[in-house]
């Protein structure tokens, strides 16, 4: 049954942030060949490391020549004298850092697989058992925090296609010695711990989030979905370092926000839901779970907005995919003037976080004012626009100067 | 009290042709505190002047009975005849909101009964049918003796038997059409949420073991509790189950009327070591009709004869068990059983047994002794009932289906304003139109034959009862939605006696067909008896030849007075207007749930999509307006990567507390 069996926010979640880590490997991957053909300062220096035995010595800082043959310490890197080898040097070289980054990942992923999967079934085989018959409070409170928690994920998805520059940066400084974090010292290991500990952190983002949402979702219903995110995560994640551009990469997240909000918000509206159903419980006693399914009697009329003797997604005989819409959209065949209003305001929700964030991240102006980003970046268009005039104004001086010369020249000539 | 001998004086020399006496019965009807027949629990019970349970009424068949009823109850009253006709008075009927308004707390009426002329008799009883006072006590049995009697016997007994409830009735009523109670599961009897109150009143809860009441009279008075007894509380004087004995001498006959006077719960009826022959039904004699056990429902009635053993060396218990198939729960501490005794000598051991089965009883196969042909019928009801959560959450009787072809819609019934025998006797030409009385009224001419066909959609049984009239059983279908001839079958019109009843136990998924001749113009109830079902709207009113009771009209004038008092009309149609159509401020419904999707579904359902693309265009336009630059980002990141060394780390905790500890070496 497509309920018990795959949970289609698990594979939101899991899709995600296996997306997030395959973004930052594509960087580490996308810096080292920038490093190798492009920078050979930096590469000079992680040879360097790399050749001495100590790794903590950062790359020092004698200015060296933009030939790359040019080394500062010959002595440790002799094959790089010729230019012929220095070539197959730098192609082996370069699938040495990859395979480090790769195997970085690698360990990182499995570390966190590993860990998030003992504490899932710690987390099931454990704590379930408090609430073994889950009742409908609890899937209130189940729904509310998996609600939370896809609101913070969908709003931080959306700067995802921001990641690469940010992480590019990162990287960047860790390449160049300074301390980022204690983890990202330069060193012999930094392509392979960089990529271990991001794939780890994400990871571990994952079984977290992955733990919180899963509390009101059967056991079952988890192994496919975390599988088939991971996979489609990988994949997405290898299209997007092959072949997409920046703006492919914010459609694309626009589409998956857009998704999982609408998961999130569905959420909400059944946590309310669940609520309001527990309440109801609670006056009716026993009996409401003796009529049961649809139908009058099975349902609190006070508050009802519809009710349809159908299409229940909490149906376990028939539901006839009414569960997998339920999942995506919220779908209840019996809404609750609650149930309604709160996926109404999960939208407006978002709608203000997305406009105050865009406003302070100086994107956008709001009743005519600026938020400090914004003057910051208007300030500093300002400042490049002002750069760029002036150097407009001494070309065209230049020009103007060279074609007051010329006349000159001419005459000159003549 | 003057207009109520006027009343009197005049049927008295209207019924002066037959040779009649009167008995005159005054009932004081009040509250009776400390009533305790199961000895479980003392409770305040509806009694008769300051008694209970009510005194039984014994009368001739040649005799009216007169009840000068005074109600010291602090709610409006009525007592009702249980299968007496009223020939043509049916103002005197006593069903509040059918036949009168009820007397009002502190005031009296006369009920005047002409069983003289309306050649009944048998077993039959009275209650209170009003308020659910019936449930809280006010109900005995009332027993008509005939000039001659059709079967010899010896001696006779009354058993009665009924459900008890530890808690009144307003309190149960109030529990049971609740949105608490989506499913409609009635009060078990004889349950108390007194003493557990338990949250939210369920109805499982008990805190002591729990019985039926089963006791014993003789004539007009009960049968005191067995020697060595000794019960407490106000109802001390009568002898109930354990208590309840009966003696039987050998060899001799006798004739046990057994009724049924409980609320809701229907039992099974049993003697050990004697077999039963029915010889009469609510009133019809029958041809002997020799049986095991009863399935007696709620206001039914029934003689047998049971031959006493020829030795006394053991007595026999005598069984009164619920049919607790009727319950929606069983609590764990229900003593659905109760046994009294039947005594041959009080030295002899008592032999207390069991049977392996409830039977249904064959009413259908009974044989009356006075032959009543068929007649053909001329008009035809035919209605479904079931349950259901209403529009408001709370449960509710309705019914559906069609009156000689105009068909009607699932409706619930509620008491008119204006008793429908004021608006049959007020609305001129106008009371032959059906719809001035409100629904589920049905306008029948005078000596049409009706045929009521009454199909059964619940899952309960459900004893039918209709007033001023005994129902000819003409047709019973085991379930009326087969094909299946066997199990719903045509009519037999060539049946040359069919038996005839005033209550009938209408099965789960069974229909029966009844025929009734409309040969006592009045307004008669149709109706379950179970009185949870009776407040939840499960009830028809017949409207019989509303022009000839014009003709015939002499209600008591008092009666219209009452109305008054309990600012009720007495005139005009249901509603009080001189109208057909209007019915402004009839109580109606709850409706039967409209569930679907209606326009406030696609309202919310447009404003949900509405608000969900605005949110998903909202994220559209954060992600692509106002568009940063590569080297915006990292410049930011830059500035943000600075300012976090700057602020050091853990939000710059780690940097204060290094200087904390480097600050003594640089001082």
């Amino acid at each position: 049954m497509a309920k018990d069996l795959f949970s289609v926010t698990i594979f939101f979640i899991v899709f995600r942030e296996t997306l997030e880590a395959a973004i930052i490997v594509s960087v580490l991957l996308g810096l080292v060949e920038q490093i190798i053909y492009e920078d050979p300062e930096r590469l000079a220096r992680i040879k360097d490391a790399q050749a001495r035995a100590d790794p903590e010595t950062p790359g020092t800082d004698n200015a060296l020549e933009k030939d790359p043959s040019a080394s500062s310490d010959v002595s440790s890197t002799p094959e790089l004298t010729s230019g012929v080898d220095d070539d197959i040097v730098t192609k082996r070289l370069l699938r040495k850092m990859r395979i480090q980054i790769f195997l970085g990942a690698a360990i990182g992923l499995l570390v966190a697989c590993g860990v998030g999967a003992a504490f899932i079934a710690v987390w099931f085989t454990q704590a379930a058992d408090l609430w073994a018959n889950t009742e409908d409070l609890w899937e209130g409170i189940f729904s509310l925090i998996a609600s939370v928690i896809i609101f913070i994920m969908g709003v931080t998805m959306l700067k995802m296609d921001r990641a690469k520059a940010k992480w590019r940066i990162k990287l960047q400084r860790a390449f160049s010695g300074e301390h980022v974090d204690r983890n990202t010292k330069a060193g012999k290991w930094v392509l392979f711990v960089l990529p271990c500990i991001t794939v780890l952190r994400e990871g571990m983002e994952a079984v977290i989030f992955v733990g919180g949402v899963s509390l009101g979702q059967q056991a079952t219903s988890i192994p496919i979905a975390a599988v088939v995110g991971l996979i489609c995560g990988l994949i997405v994640g290898y299209l997007i370092y092959a072949f997409a551009s920046r703006t492919t990469l914010t459609v694309f997240m626009v589409v998956m926000t857009n998704f999982i909000l609408l998961i999130g918000a569905g959420l909400l509206s059944k946590a309310v839901w669940y609520f309001e159903s527990h309440a109801f419980a609670q006056i009716v006693g026993s009996d409401v779970d003796d009529t049961g399914g649809d139908g009058p009697g099975s349902y609190n009329v006070r508050g009802s907005v519809w009710h349809i003797d159908c299409c229940n997604p909490e149906n376990n005989f028939d539901n006839s995919g009414w569960s997998i819409f339920a999942a995506i959209f919220g779908w209840t065949n019996s809404a609750t003037i609650g149930s309604v209003l709160s996926y109404v305001f999960y939208w407006i929700a978002v709608m203000i976080t997305l406009v105050y964030l865009k406003w302070k991240e100086g994107r956008t102006k709001v009743f005519g004012k600026e938020s400090q980003a914004g003057v910051r970046r208007r300030e500093r268009q300002e400042m490049l626009a002002a750069q760029e005039q002036e150097q407009q104004r001494l070309e065209e001086t230049e020009k103007e100067g060279a074609r007051e010369a010329a006349p000159i020249a001419e005459e000159l000539v003549q | 009290m003057r207009s109520a001998a006027c009343t009197l004086l005049a049927l008295l020399s209207a019924a002066s042709p037959a040779l009649a006496g009167v008995k005159e019965v005054w009932w004081n009807v009040t509250y009776v505190e400390n009533a305790n027949p199961d000895g479980l629990f003392p409770r305040s019970a509806v009694g008769v002047n300051g008694t209970w349970p009510p005194p039984p009424i014994v009368i001739n068949t040649t005799d009216s009975l007169v009840l000068h009823t005074t109600n010291s109850l602090s709610d409006p009253l009525t007592v009702h005849h249980h299968g007496m006709f009223f020939n043509s008075t049916s103002w005197m009927d006593g069903a509040m909101g059918v036949s009168s308004c009820g007397i009002p707390p502190g005031e009296s009426f006369t009920y005047v009964v002409p069983i003289n002329s309306s050649n009944q008799h048998g077993t039959y009883w009275a209650h209170a049918h009003s308020n659910g006072q019936y449930v809280d006590g006010l109900r005995t049995v009332l027993i008509i003796q005939p000039e001659n009697e059709t079967y010899a016997y010896d001696e006779e007994y009354t058993i009665t038997i009924g459900d008890w409830y530890h808690d009144q009735h307003s309190v149960l009523i109030n529990q049971f059409i609740n949105i608490a109670n989506p499913g409609g599961a009635e009060p078990v009897p004889s349950v108390s949420q007194c003493l557990s109150h338990v949250r939210s009143a369920k109805l499982m809860h008990v805190t002591r073991a729990e019985a039926p009441l089963m006791y014993f009279s003789q004539g007009e008075s009960y049968l005191p509790p067995k020697e060595g007894s000794s019960p407490s509380g106000s109802t001390a004087g009568t002898g109930f189950n354990e208590n309840a004995t009966m003696s039987f001498e050998p060899g001799k006959t006798y004739r046990l009327r057994i009724a049924n006077t409980g609320a809701f719960g229907g039992f099974y009826f049993w003697i050990d070591g004697h077999d039963m022959q029915i010889i009469e039904a609510d009133g019809i004699e029958t041809k002997p009709y020799t049986i095991s056990q009863l399935n007696i429902g709620v206001a039914q009635r029934y003689s047998v004869l049971v031959t006493a053993k020829n030795d006394t060396s053991s007595n026999y218990a005598i069984h009164a068990a619920f049919d607790t198939t009727m319950f929606d729960t069983v609590p764990d501490d229900l003593n659905p059983n109760a046994t009294s005794y039947i005594i041959y000598d009080s030295s002899s051991p008592t032999v207390e047994g069991t049977v392996d089965e409830f039977l249904s009883t064959p009413d259908i196969d009974l044989v009356p002794i006075n032959p009543v042909p068929m007649q053909p019928s001329n008009a035809n009801l035919t209605v479904t009932f079931e349950f259901d959560t209403m529009n408001d959450g709370t449960n509710h009787a309705v019914f559906y289906g069609a009156y000689n072809d105009d068909s009607f819609d699932s409706v619930t019934y509620n008491s008119p304003l204006t008793p429908a025998v004021m608006s049959a006797l007020t609305l001129g030409d106008n009371a032959t139109t059906s719809a001035a009385y409100g629904p589920l009224s049905f306008v029948v001419d005078h000596l049409q034959v009706l045929d009521i066909t009454l199909r059964n959609a619940d899952t309960g049984k459900h004893p039918f009862h209709l007033h001023g009239h005994v129902m000819q059983i003409v047709n019973f279908a085991e379930d009326y939605t087969s094909d299946d001839p066997a199990l719903n079958p045509p009519i037999n019109e060539s049946q040359t006696n069919p038996m005839r009843r005033d209550t009938v136990l209408a099965p789960p998924g069974g229909a029966y067909t009844f025929r009734i001749i409309m040969d006592n113009p009045g307004v008669w109830f149709f109706h379950c008896h179970i009185e949870w079902h009776l407040e939840s709207g499960l009830a028809i009113q017949i409207i019989e030849a509303p022009l000839q009771m014009q003709e015939r009209n002499s209600l008591p004038s008092v009666l219209n007075d009452q109305c008054a008092t309990l600012g009720l009309p007495y005139s005009g149609n249901a509603a009080g207007y001189a109208s057909v159509t209007d019915l402004n401020g009839l109580p109606a419904g709850p409706w039967v749930q409209n569930n679907g999707w209606h326009s406030k579904a696609i309202g919310a359902m447009a404003g949900c999509v509405l608000t969900a693309v605005l949110g998903m265009a909202t994220v559209v336009w954060y992600a692509l307006g106002g568009h940063i630059s590569e080297a915006e980002i990292e410049y930011e990141e830059r500035l943000r990567i600075e300012a976090k060394a700057e602020r050091g780390r853990f939000f710059g905790l780690a940097k204060k507390v290094k200087g904390l500890r480097v600050r003594p070496r640089t001082d």
